[in-house]
């Protein structure tokens, strides 16, 4: 093998480095644009395994952006929004946020989807004392305990545990009520969590635990775990899963004839449009969490002219058409701080936290009063039932009547189809 | 050991670390720190995986699974007694090496391809241990709160910045030492041709052995320190594949028969790729590994370090 000579390769050794100090530099010497202007920054997934949700969720930002800005902003001032994909990978988040904060000197940090795009910006907003709304993320504070985190996502106080609770009190309304469950999920964040929380409360209500099994997330086959769920016979099946797995359970739980009195619970994607167009019919007695559904009792004010703008928006860009999940959560995160920052008169962070702390905002996703750990004060995971699909059409996911609330008890809209087997 | 250039330079490359992350001499932004962290974070992942993939011709497809493992030790001692950095980097080098030694046990019967696919299997092996390990957070991720500073440095991303700075001169002196001496020469006859190195009396099983080993440990200390630079970890980041592409594509980019490939290829395609996140910032980014790639195998399948060297006129 040939040698590389000391000089020579000292040389180009220090070209090398001297081009990547260059790229570097120019990243640092960007200029930072000056102006009256209140900017927000945040990563989001454009790219990655949460690139879809997160698409959807930068459209609806992007609305709110147009929507303060054609309204003369906040304080005087219009909003500009800088962002940058976070790949769906922890690992860029914690450059992209100091990025946001020292290079582009933005006003206010946002957090990007999922719990696990949210953590790792928690140390930077933290030792800088700044106010961070949260997108959808699951228990992040019970570490950290900070007091300027407000996450938008409704699970409530306690996530762990709220997130089930309108499916088992929805089970024990039932006469008789349900003495066996099957508990599976996903081996993955969400799920484990969900599963978790499903485990405690059925332990409390005295429901025997007949199958509590987890499936590797890249699963491809979901009979023969629909199967073994079926030789034990449980009254009822909570299932935690992502968006592949629940198209896979579902359509398991069809193909096999799951005999179960209430099925659902916990599976992620049943809320996306391209998700219940592939399912149709054999989505409906399935009872399963949502966030927002087009039933009467969920109108808020608002919440129908930002939907309508994202779907004009979202043509043709690859997203959910529909909108419904994240997206209005998207929009009222930022409603949020909006409304913070107005009712405080200015820019400082701790008056902004204190009054996010206390107050209760109106938003188009409903009143959002946050709890001292930053979550909803009050659980509004909504159970819905999959009631009268015929077809799969989108237009049919639009109409009141196709995803029934039948928990919480204040927003009720339609009554439970009995078991979910007939 | 006879001191030269490399020493003065590596020298004065540690000092100047400390001069920027200690004294703050230079006005340098917070987010340099944060990109140069993970930039020299490839350095020595790239550099560990070369001396398996460069010096000897044995592809690792498993450099996240021995990532994740060196980051998941620093969880189990944070947990264990809230262990501090000093500590956890030697522990996750130790177990990674030990690791490293049982794959060389397990593997190295494998050759070609099928190593290769044995490496990416070990990944998701432990992978899956880890999921289904609660104590380490399993699928839910753990969570280690990093203080907000430490002595004498200030900020903690800025001792974190450093110590990594001391991992990456350190593995890359390792590597040339290796590179140099008669193991090296022994890796570069497994790598041209194992049956005629055997016949010559290479002691080919214990060089591999030596060689898993060291790139284990490596890849082990390039791991410890991540948890702290994220503050949570969770299986699907740790072992994410993106470690394994990377730490091949930059030693074939920068040259992979020789130390200074990975160190070019590191700091080469790790700026590239930390600027393009918050410039380009769209799918383009991933076209930027996989354009480089096919460009560098295509036009100088030696890389970088072959093209000066051709430029130059066949060196020595």
């Amino acid at each position: 093998m040939k040698s590389f000579g000391k000089k020579r390769l000292f040389g180009s050794l220090k070209k090398s480095l001297g081009a990547a100090a260059a790229v570097v530099g120019v990243a640092l010497a960007s200029p930072v644009q000056a102006g009256d202007t209140i900017k927000i920054g945040f990563g989001m997934a454009l790219t990655g395994g949460l690139a879809g949700a997160g698409k959807g969720a930068l459209i609806a930002m992007q609305v709110w952006a147009e929507d303060v800005n054609a309204r003369g902003g906040i304080l005087g001032k219009p909003v500009e929004l800088v962002y940058y994909d976070d790949q769906t990978n922890p690992a860029t988040v914690p450059g992209i946020y100091t990025k946001l904060l020292d290079v582009d000197e933005v006003d206010f940090v946002v957090s990007g989807y999922g719990t696990n795009l949210i953590a790792p910006a928690m140390p930077i907003v933290m030792q800088r004392g700044l106010v961070f709304p949260a997108l959808f993320g699951l228990a992040v504070n019970e570490k950290f305990k900070y007091d300027n985190y407000f996450q938008i996502m409704p699970a409530g106080p306690e996530p762990m545990t709220d997130w089930s609770r309108g499916f088992f009190s929805i089970a024990m309304a039932q006469d008789p009520p349900p003495k066996t469950i099957a508990l599976v999920g996903a081996d993955a964040e969400f799920a484990r969590n969900a599963v978790k929380g499903a485990r405690e409360t059925a332990e409390k209500l005295g429901l025997e635990i007949v199958y509590d099994e987890s499936y590797h997330p890249r699963t491809a086959d979901f009979s023969p775990i629909v199967n073994a769920i079926q030789a034990r016979n449980p009254d009822i099946v909570f299932v935690g899963s992502y968006p592949p797995d629940s198209v896979g359970m579902v359509k398991a739980a069809t193909e096999v004839g799951l005999k179960a009195k209430l099925f659902g619970g916990g599976m992620v994607g049943l809320q996306f449009a391209s998700i219940m167009t592939a399912l149709g019919p054999k989505l409906n007695g399935i009872v399963n969490y949502d966030f927002w559904v087009p039933e009467p009792t969920l109108r808020f004010e608002g919440v129908e002219e930002f939907l309508a703008k994202y779907q004009t928006a979202a043509e043709g860009k690859g997203v959910d058409p529909l909108g419904y999940y994240l997206q209005p959560y998207a929009y009222a995160y930022l409603q949020v701080l909006d409304q913070a920052i107005t009712a405080a008169g200015s820019m400082d962070h701790a008056e902004i936290g204190k009054h996010m702390r206390d107050a209760e905002f109106d938003t188009v996703v409903g009143k959002v009063k946050f709890a001292p750990n930053g979550e909803w004060a009050k659980t509004r995971v909504l159970m819905v039932q999959y009631q009268g699909i015929e077809d799969s059409e989108l237009a049919t996911f639009t109409k009141q009547g196709t995803r029934v609330v039948l928990y919480p008890n204040e927003w009720v809209s339609g009554t439970i189809n009995y078991p979910y087997a007939e | 050991m006879r001191l030269d250039a490399f020493h003065v330079v590596a020298a004065a490359v540690a000092l100047l670390g400390a001069a920027v992350t200690i004294f703050d001499l230079l006005p340098i932004n917070k987010f340099a720190f944060f990109a140069g962290y993970v930039v020299l974070q490839y350095v020595v992942l790239a550099t560990a995986w070369n001396i398996m993939g460069g010096y000897m011709g044995y592809v690792n497809f498993g450099t996240a699974g021995f990532f994740a493992v060196g980051a998941y030790t620093s969880v189990v001692l944070y947990n264990l007694m809230q262990a501090p950095l000093i500590v956890m980097i030697p522990v996750a080098g130790a177990v990674c090496a030990l690791l490293g030694l049982g794959m060389g046990y397990l593997t190295l019967r494998l050759r070609g391809v099928f190593f290769a696919i044995a490496t990416l299997a070990l990944a998701i092996v432990l992978e899956t241990l880890v999921v289904n390990w609660d104590y380490v957070g399993g699928a839910t991720g753990a969570y280690i709160l990093r203080a907000r500073e430490i002595a004498p440095f200030g900020d903690y991303v800025e001792f974190l910045f450093f110590v990594m700075l001391l991992l990456a001169i350190f593995a890359v002196s390792a590597a040339r030492w290796i590179e140099r001496s008669k193991i090296g020469r022994g890796f570069a006859a497994i790598r041209d041709d194992e049956v005629a190195a055997e016949c010559a009396g290479v002691p080919t099983l214990r060089l591999k052995l030596i060689a898993t080993t060291v790139s284990g440990f490596l890849m082990g200390v390039a791991g410890a320190p991540f948890v702290l630079y994220v503050g949570f970890v969770e299986p699907s980041s740790a072992f994410n594949l993106v470690y394994a592409v990377n730490s091949i594509a930059m030693p074939m980019i920068g040259g992979a028969t020789t130390w200074a490939g990975p160190l070019i290829g590191a700091l080469l395609l790790g700026s590239v790729q930390q600027v393009a996140t918050v410039t380009i910032s769209s799918e383009l980014n991933l076209l930027i590994v996989g354009v480089l790639l096919v460009f560098f195998v295509i036009a100088a399948p030696e890389g970088i370090v072959g093209l000066v060297r051709k430029w130059r006129g066949g060196g020595r």
